[in-house]
């Protein structure tokens, strides 16, 4: 990849005795969405509040977008957006009013808060709730306002933390359309969640099991390792199943040839789920902690 | 068991203030079953499920659970009831066990039958080795856990749990779900998620939106229901087949999906196959198969969703 965004080296984070990041290693690509995934209690959150300069590191290195966040933690906050779980929104603040503040942090006014704002809120589809209070808006409308708001300063880096916990699923769809625009518009997103069919959204995934990276790549890649393959079956006569682990050129060029001698079969195509890819990264974790081969 | 696992609601309703958050809730459950119950945010879940557990002053022109008249005093009726809301509610400075032990006394259970039951339910949600550890120092998963597994230990007729899964990971929801099927056949739970495999595994789902009861059924019954047929788009570059595939006259919706474009089609515009596979061979990134997909539980709460939506978004 080009110069990551994005740059952690040998990361870790004791409290006393327990260590609850250990010689963590990542890369994000700029431009990218990058999933960061973890049980609870992994040390995921631990993790991203060293990223974004909120917890200073045991040991190890931390860059994004240029700047050193061990020695600049507050200089890395003009260049990042954040949305944690419980969206900050202040009860009793409209939105509009809450827009203002957070701008106002940044140093957004006049004309240039009027067109940004504007744009984020026909795009996000928060105009009707822009005079209402946080507390009386539901959350998939809460969610997406914390988004506007975490971008409206135009930040290279977006950290979201469980962005879309309990959100219904329609307000979740429109939520990742929202984010892939903003990669596409060249942020970085760097976020977890726990909706595992969410990682089919983003370019690449990585896994931190008790302190420790288990797994990094891109989804299909995981898929590659950590499943059985996808499953596909070609139906009516010469019928026939067959396992590939990736649906790739190959795959299709053999597929093709089967194809061209069964006129009128159809496919159906069994794609191993995240969630099922996620369950067996982590059992593979336990089994090694634990000495199983 | 002596109470009938059965709910019977007609007409229910609760306003807060000017607020109407239940508009004439018709529910008529009968018998041990998981029941997702699944909506909108805003669309009265946690009002209804507060409900039925027999913790909110409602109107109705029916509202009897588990044989017990919910518009009367209630105190007999929360006996028989497990309930676990969103925050958690048990006490953060006893311990694990100590929490457990209160709520067994509650209940009257013996000595004998608590240390078996607690036992099974730690060991089934990994709290075992955490005993002793006072409540407000697990981590949020755990406390989930541990919530379900106290509302669990009655064995009460009724359990409704309102989003329990919400912000657990995997590992702990599977656990979760291993312990709640275990009541499958004995309990009538209540459920509410916002996870589309939790939906799958319900025995029956009810769909709230804005107060009222939209839709009911089993997920099969759900999901036939939805006037879609759903098209996987495979190629290179899927995100550029939904693009194009977005302009086609009959689609509804088209996303990325990892690998594929998933394709929602109006079943009333859908064309032939061979005109199907024509039109997508035409389409401006190339398209190496295109393969009809069962239509899922997405398919079917999106569907709903939009049914009730005043405006719709453009395709």
């Amino acid at each position: 990849m080009s110069a990551p965004i994005i740059s952690v080296r040998n990361l870790t984070k004791r409290f006393g005795e327990f260590t609850a990041v250990d010689r963590l290693a990542i890369d994000v690509a700029p431009g990218s969405i990058f999933a960061f995934l973890g049980a609870n209690g992994s040390g995921k959150s631990t993790t991203i509040r060293m990223l974004i300069g909120l917890l200073r590191p045991t040991e190890g290195s931390i860059e994004v977008d240029g700047i050193d966040v061990i020695r600049h933690p507050r200089r890395v906050r003009d260049h990042i957006g954040y949305m944690g779980q419980k969206v900050s929104l202040y009860q009793g603040l409209s939105l509009h009013e809450n827009v203002e503040f957070y701008a106002g942090l940044h140093g957004l006014a006049g004309q240039e808060l009027e067109t940004r704002w504007g744009a984020l809120r026909e795009r996000f589809e928060l105009s009707d709730a822009e005079a209402e209070r946080p507390e009386n808006l539901p959350a998939g409308i809460r969610q997406r306002a914390g988004l506007a708001l975490a971008t409206l300063h135009r930040p290279r880096v977006l950290f979201l933390d469980e962005p879309t916990a309990g959100v219904d699923v329609q307000s979740r769809s429109l939520f990742w359309e929202l984010i892939r625009e903003e990669a596409d518009a060249g942020r970085t997103v760097f976020v977890t969640t726990h909706f595992l069919e969410e990682v089919d959204y983003c370019d690449w995934a990585s896994f931190i099991d008790e302190g420790r990276l288990i797994a990094n790549a891109a989804p299909e890649d995981l898929r590659r390792r950590y499943s059985d393959g996808y499953r596909v079956h070609i139906d009516g006569e010469s019928a026939q199943e067959l396992t590939t682990p990736a649906v790739d050129d190959a795959f299709f060029a053999e597929l093709e040839s089967l194809l061209a001698v069964r006129p009128g079969a159809s496919v159906r195509i069994d794609t191993p789920s995240m969630t099922d890819v996620f369950r067996r990264v982590i059992a593979e974790s336990n089994d090694t902690r634990h000495g199983q081969p | 068991m002596s109470v009938q696992p059965s709910l019977r609601l007609r007409g229910l309703r609760k306003r807060f203030g000017k607020r109407s958050a239940l508009d004439g809730i018709d529910l008529r459950l009968e018998g041990p079953q998981i029941v997702g119950i699944v909506g909108p945010d805003g669309a009265g879940k946690t009002t209804l499920l507060r409900s039925i557990a027999g913790l909110l002053e409602i109107t109705a022109d029916e509202a009897t659970v588990l044989g017990f008249d919910l518009r009367q005093d209630v105190r007999a009726l929360k006996a028989q009831i497990g309930y676990v809301p969103q925050a958690f509610s048990l006490h953060r400075d006893l311990s694990v066990s100590e929490n457990l032990r209160f709520t067994a006394r509650l209940h009257r259970l013996s000595d004998e039958e608590f240390e078996r039951r607690a036992h099974r339910l730690l060991s089934r949600t990994d709290l075992l080795p955490f005993v002793d550890r006072p409540a407000g120092a697990l981590s949020g998963g755990m406390r989930q856990k541990l919530s379900i597994a106290n509302a669990l230990l009655p064995q009460p007729a009724l359990l409704v749990l309102d989003e329990p899964t919400a912000g657990v990971d995997v590992m702990a929801r599977d656990e979760i779900w291993r312990i709640l099927e275990e009541r499958r056949g004995e309990s009538l739970i209540l459920i509410s998620t916002s996870y589309l495999e939790e939906t799958e595994a319900c025995d029956r789902l009810v769909y709230l939106d804005e107060g009222r009861v939209v839709a009911q059924g089993t997920p099969a019954e759900l999901r036939a229901q939805v006037p879609v047929k759903l098209v996987r788009a495979w190629g290179n570059d899927p995100r550029a087949i939904a693009k194009a595939a977005a302009s086609l006259p009959y689609v509804v919706s088209a996303q990325v999906r990892g690998p594929f474009a998933r394709i929602e089609i109006a079943a009333q515009r859908a064309p032939g196959e061979a005109r199907l596979r024509a039109d997508f061979a035409g389409l401006a990134s190339r398209v190496r198969l295109v393969e009809p997909a069962p239509v899922d539980m997405e398919s079917a709460l999106l569907f709903l969703s939009r049914k009730q939506a005043p405006r719709e978004s453009a395709a």
